[in-house]
């Protein structure tokens, strides 16, 4: 036991390094042919100090995760044997819902609480070696010491060099009927400086990424950008709305032949609301079994009328409404976001795109900020006299 | 003016260049037999090699990869205005011509030829070479040299310790460059690229094209000419892929001629020379 305590000790300390593990995807592993490193020396005399220097890095790595890999077989089996499971059979989903039952940790951080997870998603990966035997790098800009950064800068010219060579090469059998393809850029934009680092494993300075920003505008807003749309698209990221399908479903049809849309579970704070619109409707309001008297205050009546004044359906649909838990505002808040939803498969385009831009289809994720220790509340700080 | 004037006009017409390059031609038959020969002897080919491309004059026949007339035209004999001289530099001046600074183009091309002859060595043996310069008008045009003949390039900020505090830089050991030819020994601001004191601490070996206003001091293979005119940096970019992809050339000369050596057919080594 003690020494299982010590192992989710020594995990514990790690939380830390979990953070820097994001770019798994990009960097690469050793090679798993870090192959034995005697062999190789035996076999080429003349290999460059560098490469020696790798090699050696690499063994010392792997032999270190060979013993973490140990120490965490042995964690897993002890768990399986505390709860009482097959050893051979627990899986890590087992071993999470176990830590959590027999280490209780009231900490908020989620990062900081114990948990234990196999060594390659705790340690940092390392990079694979740059270089070959002889100490010759791979990448022709690798003595910049960021070759993958300069080397999107590098293509972002030669592709702007391309198109304004084209331009210039097509202005004397220039025709009435070319056609110029400018990129349509709605709905992305660039990278961020941190995504880019992330995805480049390279720490880019702010003056670098206004360089970056700087080149890839120029080219994007060449007339013949479309050519490049591969490379273009690939420095930039879909905007998060977009990314969200607001389209609407096709509504069901009630017994009375009227049509309908039921969302269930409609969140705002900790409310929940089970909304049903019916149209054709003369504009009864039932929340709960009771008018929109239910609601007291006047900010509350509001919200749950916003939508349906904006789509200027107040007359010609039927709300029901069940809500639970919450407050007055966070009630009326579920359910004015159930009313948007059901009402956008009962409007035009136009008017979708309006309550679109309205923010009634955005889901509101917020929540209560919690309360500090040394302070009266989550920002307030108790009352202090100097003197 | 006019004696200037003279003097470029003799330039232009003489064929000095042309007549030493058929010398050499007759020269480089001669010696590709004489060096087969040494190859039959030797048993480690290799090492003989290397060590008859040391002992020839112009081992990778760069002599007549440019001509005095191209540089000319290239616009390598502009120097900077006369104020800004570097007193370094009067040996390889011609002259000034409305206040302008002129290049001797006959220095240029020996110390041009000399650079060039080292370049190719260097490469012959697998050394790496690394091209430098901060000017963002041919940074393009020189990454893309590089990478034509797989070779490297640096043409962005330079860290303090590229070279000094490598391990540091590069996370890891690092092989440095063998060679370090700067196009532009001065930065953005006109002071002198910090390349060329880190490769002088370094011990790596550098060329450098240097206009009026830089000094040679610290540049193991100075070259005396105009540094700014993208023609210039073109032509210099072209001699210098050339001189590392000749070594390429003369690796199959060397590979055929030593499967004729092989084949005891002697007699035909005088036509590789047409493959030059």
């Amino acid at each position: 036991m003690s020494s299982l305590r010590k192992l989710f000790g020594d995990y514990r300390s790690l939380a830390g390094a979990v953070g820097r593990m994001t770019q798994r995807n990009s960097v690469l592993w050793f090679c798993s042919a870090v192959k034995e490193e005697n062999q190789i020396d035996r076999k080429d005399k003349k290999m460059s100090k560098a490469m020696r220097a790798y090699l050696e890095r690499a063994t010392k790595y792997n032999e270190f995760m060979k013993k973490e890999r140990d120490a965490y077989e042995i964690g897993r089996r002890h768990l399986a044997n505390m709860m009482g499971c097959d050893a051979e059979t627990f899986s890590q989903e087992q071993i999470d819902e176990a830590i959590e039952y027999l280490f209780p940790s009231g900490l908020f951080e989620k990062k900081a609480r114990p948990f234990l997870k196999p060594p390659h998603l705790v340690y940092p990966l390392k990079k694979e070696a740059e270089f070959d035997e002889t100490g010759r790098p791979y990448h022709f800009l690798f003595y910049t010491g960021k070759p993958n950064f300069y080397s999107i800068l590098h293509e972002g010219y030669h592709h702007l060099k391309a198109l304004n060579d084209m331009e210039v090469g097509k202005k004397a059998a220039m025709k009435l009927t070319d056609v110029f393809e400018p990129l349509d850029l709605t709905g992305s934009k660039w990278l961020e400086l941190k995504e880019l680092e992330e995805r480049l494993v390279e720490p880019i300075m702010k003056s670098e990424y206004a360089n970056f920003i700087n080149i890839m505008e120029r080219l994007s807003s060449h007339k013949r950008a479309f050519a490049v749309k591969d490379f273009i698209m690939k420095n930039r990221k879909p905007l998060m709305d977009k990314q969200m399908s607001f389209e609407p479903t096709e509504p069901l049809t009630d017994t009375d032949g009227r049509k309908y849309v039921l969302t269930r579970e409609c969140p705002r704070k900790t409310a929940k609301a089970d909304v049903k619109v019916i149209s054709p409707g003369t504009g009864l309001i039932s929340i709960n079994g009771k008018n929109i008297e239910y609601f007291r205050s006047m900010a509350a009546r509001k919200q749950i009328l916003f939508p349906l004044d904006l789509t200027g359906l107040r007359d010609g649909v039927d709300i029901e409404a069940t809500v639970k838990g919450g407050g007055e505002i966070g009630q009326a808040g579920a359910i004015r976001w159930g009313i948007s939803w059901g009402l956008r498969c009962f409007v035009s385009p136009d008017m979708f795109e309006t309550m679109r831009l309205a923010g009634l289809l955005q889901r509101d994720y917020r929540r209560p900020e919690r309360k500090k220790p040394g302070q009266a509340g989550a920002r307030r700080k108790f009352t202090w006299k100097k003197r | 003016m006019a004696n200037v004037l003279r003097t470029f006009s003799r330039w232009i017409n003489t064929n000095r260049v042309s007549k030493d390059s058929i010398k050499i031609n007759s020269l480089w038959n001669r010696s590709l037999a004489t060096e087969a020969a040494v190859l039959e002897k030797s048993s480690n080919l290799q090492e003989a090699d290397k060590l008859s491309a040391l002992e020839h004059e112009d081992f990778f026949n760069l002599k007549p990869s440019f001509t005095i007339k191209q540089l000319f035209d290239a616009r390598v004999h502009f120097g900077h205005k006369e104020g800004t001289l570097d007193p370094k530099m009067k040996p390889f001046i011609f002259g000034s011509r409305l206040g302008h600074i002129i290049f001797d183009l006959d220095s240029t091309a020996e110390l041009l030829f000399a650079a060039l002859n080292f370049t190719a060595h260097i490469a012959y043996r697998d050394g790496i070479i690394l091209f430098v310069s901060q000017n963002p008008q041919t940074s393009y045009l020189i990454e893309c040299t590089a990478n034509d003949c797989k070779e490297f390039a640096h043409t962005r900020l330079w860290r303090q310790g590229t070279f000094t505090n490598s391990t540091m830089i590069y996370g890891a050991v690092t092989r440095l460059p063998d060679l370090v030819i700067v196009l532009n020994t001065l930065t953005t601001v006109l002071e002198q690229h910090p390349v060329i004191a880190e490769a002088a601490k370094m011990a790596i070996p550098v060329i450098g094209i240097v206009d009026s206003n830089c000094n040679p001091n610290l540049i193991t293979y100075p070259i005396p000419g105009n540094d700014d005119t993208p023609t210039a940096v073109e032509l210099y970019c072209k001699l210098f892929k050339n001189a590392i992809l000749a070594v390429n050339t003369r690796w199959l000369t060397i590979i055929l001629s030593r499967e004729m050596v092989w084949d005891g057919s002697h007699k035909k080594t005088g036509e590789l020379s047409s493959i030059f």
